[in-house]
């Protein structure tokens, strides 16, 4: 499998847009209700149908591992750990036996070994688990020689603000699902699992639209924008941006993700009016289409200008910014938003769990990172308060264990 | 009954296991397959294949542990025409005994099972938390969360059958233990 | 017209005894000053485009554009930015005919502000301009048309408003009416809301 394998029970977009519109619609009966509650330019091309998407099932086993390339959840739960002082080789195999054995389970829907609440096990609602490698397991393991060269701390950038309590990690699991209880009893599990090896050093909880809500969109974040819309298109060229395709067999359809943690200023992105939001992005906030442009994926024409000689998308718009057009230079953002609770004054604890997966953090997403802290007018409103590096690492057969190739 | 419970395992029951391992039962990353019978790997030797395959264990694993006592549990399918008894359980860090839960004094509390678990036919039983299972006594090491450990159960008949269980970390099910009802050579 | 002179007059007043607090408008830069100035006719070419804003230029985020008739670039150097001003340095020298200045800044709290305006060369030792030049600028009309992105999208802009010291005309104060036939203390009162309504009208304008 690849992340884009087709889930097991996948069913026709017909039935998708059916059974949308009927949970939409609730009591609204009839095939002539369906093409009002249709939202318009909305593609329907979401193969899980909503009355289906409690039971919709990724793979867990194949050559690489899952919860990448596949089409974001609505609920994730990052999981970052430490390791225990005296974790080392051996115990990081018996550890990930586990993990993995409760991961390849849960996520097709049957409960782990020992699991207390089997109840909730049942609806895999397409979970997947997604391991990752921080820099400090390699050390654990006595094998740094083995750690991808740019999967390291991320060099000092102007505009962070990072906190310890949302950075680093010895080791992640990304959890994410279609149903927030079941990415809750997943993280439990496993947490339990991980005790007698690591303590927990962060979780960040991210969603996105509830599954089926807008079938085929690009994620909004908090700010209203579209957000992944640069994305690689799904297949080739998101292959080309994120799987290492050579090397040992512990680098080989590996990939490597950076969590940041984007904290967004409510507050004052709302003092803007939309035109200047329009103006610090660089694109439409209804369609996401570049300012150049009419529909979200036109290309942006960064040189057009304006009847008074400006260039009609600013140079410091975050679309130019971020702006990168060869499939092995991009980096497939996944990205989450979290929502805190406000303070009493009522000002907000908004931003994105921001997961960017990349084959090589050093060619790709540095660059971009870079050209953003340097000038990027969404800066102004954004501030990373939280950044961890990891090696997601190949995965593993039926019977085997994520890591193996690594540790085994 | 008892009396099988502390036995040492014969050498052919070890290779036996190794069979029976090699047909993945292992509990990692199985995601639920079966560990079926050796019969049905080509691989397997005619000795094993006579005497492996009594039962279809499922899901097997164990309660990690430092030092003393822990528990292992499976679910035991009999997918033959016949009742299948399970007379002894041993393992190579501990003895062990099969127990159950039954009302002791007016509260729960486990026990060793008399005359063993019978699985009858075309049906399954479970060994889990709070129900009968199979409890490993004196660890001679730590039995760690991950760690997989062949556990060889006897039956009536003299046959035996070695599955591989993983290790995990559990607090729940603190039965009561209370020894001195089963008969047990522990007690 | 009279009344509404009584009004901004009131408002002035009120502004002055009530001190009231400064919008967020007030925190936005906006141009000051510029040099060639606005609508000027010159009978030299200017060498240099030398603009003033509120607040202090983040080069990062200063664009300074001139542009001709036709709407085609003048080569110009990237803006040195000094405190708060910007200066651009053309590199040829300009012919005879209506300019374009443009400039596109951040305020300090990030808000973007663009906007535009015009100045003439008529340098009667200089050649005559094209026809296109002339034909492609029509009469001033106080240059700072709604500017670049937001214009040639039909959207609203960030327009900056270098001149614009009170309400424009099409933001109209209190309906007549409501003045034609009130007390001195009524008077007030409408002057208040007036001068609210009028503060945000221009508050709106600017934030959008």
């Amino acid at each position: 499998m690849t992340g884009t394998g087709a889930p097991a029970r996948r069913v026709s977009r017909r039935g998708l847009l059916t059974g949308g519109a009927m949970a939409a619609g609730g009591a609204l009966a009839g095939a002539g209700t369906l093409a009002a509650v249709r939202p318009q330019g909305v593609r329907p091309d979401n193969p899980v149908p909503v009355a289906q998407v409690g039971s919709a099932v990724e793979p867990f086993h194949g050559a690489r591992q899952s919860g990448v390339t596949t089409d974001p959840q609505a609920h994730a739960a990052f999981v970052a750990f430490t390791l225990r002082p005296g974790t080392d080789r051996a115990a990081l195999g018996r550890m990930l036996r586990l993990l993995s054995d409760d991961a390849a389970r849960l996520t097709q829907g049957r409960p782990a070994l020992a699991d207390t609440e089997p109840e909730l096990s049942v609806l895999p609602a397409r979970l997947t688990v997604t391991f990752g490698f921080g820099p400090g397991l390699y050390a654990a393991a006595g094998l740094d020689e083995r750690r991808p060269a740019s999967v390291a701390e991320l060099p000092a950038f102007g505009i962070d603000r990072l906190q310890p309590r949302w950075s680093g990690g010895d080791l992640l699991l990304q959890i994410c699902a279609d149903d927030p209880l079941t990415v809750a009893h997943t993280q439990r599990v496993l947490v339990k699992d991980s005790r007698p090896f690591a303590v927990v050093r962060w979780v960040q909880q991210g969603f996105r639209r509830a599954a089926g809500a807008e079938p085929g969109r690009t994620q909004r974040n908090l700010f209203g924008q579209l957000d992944g819309t640069a994305n690689p298109k799904p297949g080739a060229p998101a292959d080309t941006a994120v799987w290492v395709t050579d090397g040992p067999d512990w680098l080989r359809d590996s990939t490597t993700l950076v969590v940041r943690r984007i904290s967004m200023n409510l507050e004052t992105w709302d003092l803007l009016g939309r035109s200047d939001r329009e103006l610090a992005v660089g694109r439409r906030l209804d369609t996401g289409a570049p300012l150049t442009g009419r529909t979200e994926h036109d290309e942006p024409d960064f040189a057009a200008l304006g009847p008074d000689g400006l260039t009609v998308i600013p140079d410091f718009s975050h679309l130019t910014r971020a702006r990168v057009t060869d499939d092995r230079q991009k980096i497939l953002r996944r990205p989450y938003n979290y929502d805190g609770v406000p303070t009493p004054e009522g000002n907000a604890d908004s931003g994105l769990v921001f997961a960017s997966y990349q084959a090589d953090i050093a060619r790709q997403f540095l660059p971009v990172q870079r050209r953003l802290a340097e000038r990027d007018l969404l800066n102004e409103w954004t501030t990373p308060i939280g950044s961890a590096v990891f090696a997601v690492p190949p995965g593993c057969p039926e019977g085997g264990w994520i890591g193996r190739q690594l540790l085994g | 009954m008892p009396s099988t419970t502390t036995r040492r395992l014969p050498r052919t029951a070890a290779l036996i296991g190794a069979a029976v391992l090699a047909a993945s039962v292992t509990a990692c990353g199985s995601s639920g397959t079966e560990s079926t019978a050796p019969a049905a790997s080509g691989s397997t030797s005619a000795a094993a294949s006579a005497a492996a395959g009594v039962l279809t264990v499922r899901d097997p694993w164990v309660k990690a542990a430092d030092k003393g006592m822990t528990a292992a549990f499976a679910t035991l399918a009999n997918d033959g025409d016949t009742d299948v008894t399970i007379t002894g359980v041993s393992t190579d860090v501990s003895r062990a005994e099969i127990h159950e839960m039954a009302m002791t004094d007016g509260k729960m509390a486990m026990r060793q099972k008399q005359g063993g678990v019978v699985v009858a036919a075309r049906s399954r039983a479970a060994l889990e938390p709070g129900g009968d299972h199979l409890m490993l006594m004196d660890l001679t090491r730590p039995v760690r969360a991950g760690d997989q450990l062949d556990i060889t159960l006897t039956f009536a008949d003299g046959r035996t059958q070695t599955f591989t269980a993983v290790a995990k970390p559990f607090t729940g099910a603190q039965e009561t233990y209370a020894p001195g009802h089963g008969a047990s050579p522990a007690s | 017209m009279r009344t509404r002179s009584v009004t901004a007059l009131l408002a002035a007043v009120l502004t002055a005894l009530l001190l009231v607090p400064a919008t967020p408008a007030a925190a936005h830069n906006s141009l000051q000053g510029a040099t060639p100035a606005r609508d000027a006719r010159l009978t030299a070419a200017p060498t240099q485009v030398t603009l003033r804003f509120l607040q202090r230029l983040n080069p990062s985020f200063t664009t300074i554009t001139v542009s001709d008739a036709g709407q085609r670039k003048v080569p110009t150097s990237a803006p040195a930015v000094d405190g708060v001003t910007g200066t651009v340095t053309i590199d040829e020298p300009l012919g005879n005919g209506t300019y374009t200045v443009a400039y596109r800044v951040v305020s300090r709290d990030g808000h973007p502000v663009q906007g535009s305006y015009r100045f003439t060369v008529a340098d009667p030792a200089a050649p005559a301009p094209s026809a296109s030049a002339s034909a492609a600028a029509p009469a001033s009309t106080g240059a700072d048309t709604a500017a670049g992105a937001g214009s040639a999208s039909g959207g609203p802009s960030a327009v900056d408003e270098p001149d614009a010291s009170g309400p424009r005309a099409g933001d109209d104060g209190p309906p007549v009416a409501l003045l034609a036939g009130g007390a001195v203390a009524g008077l007030l009162v409408v002057a208040g809301i007036a001068l609210l309504v009028a503060r945000r009208a221009r508050a709106r304008r600017t934030d959008h």
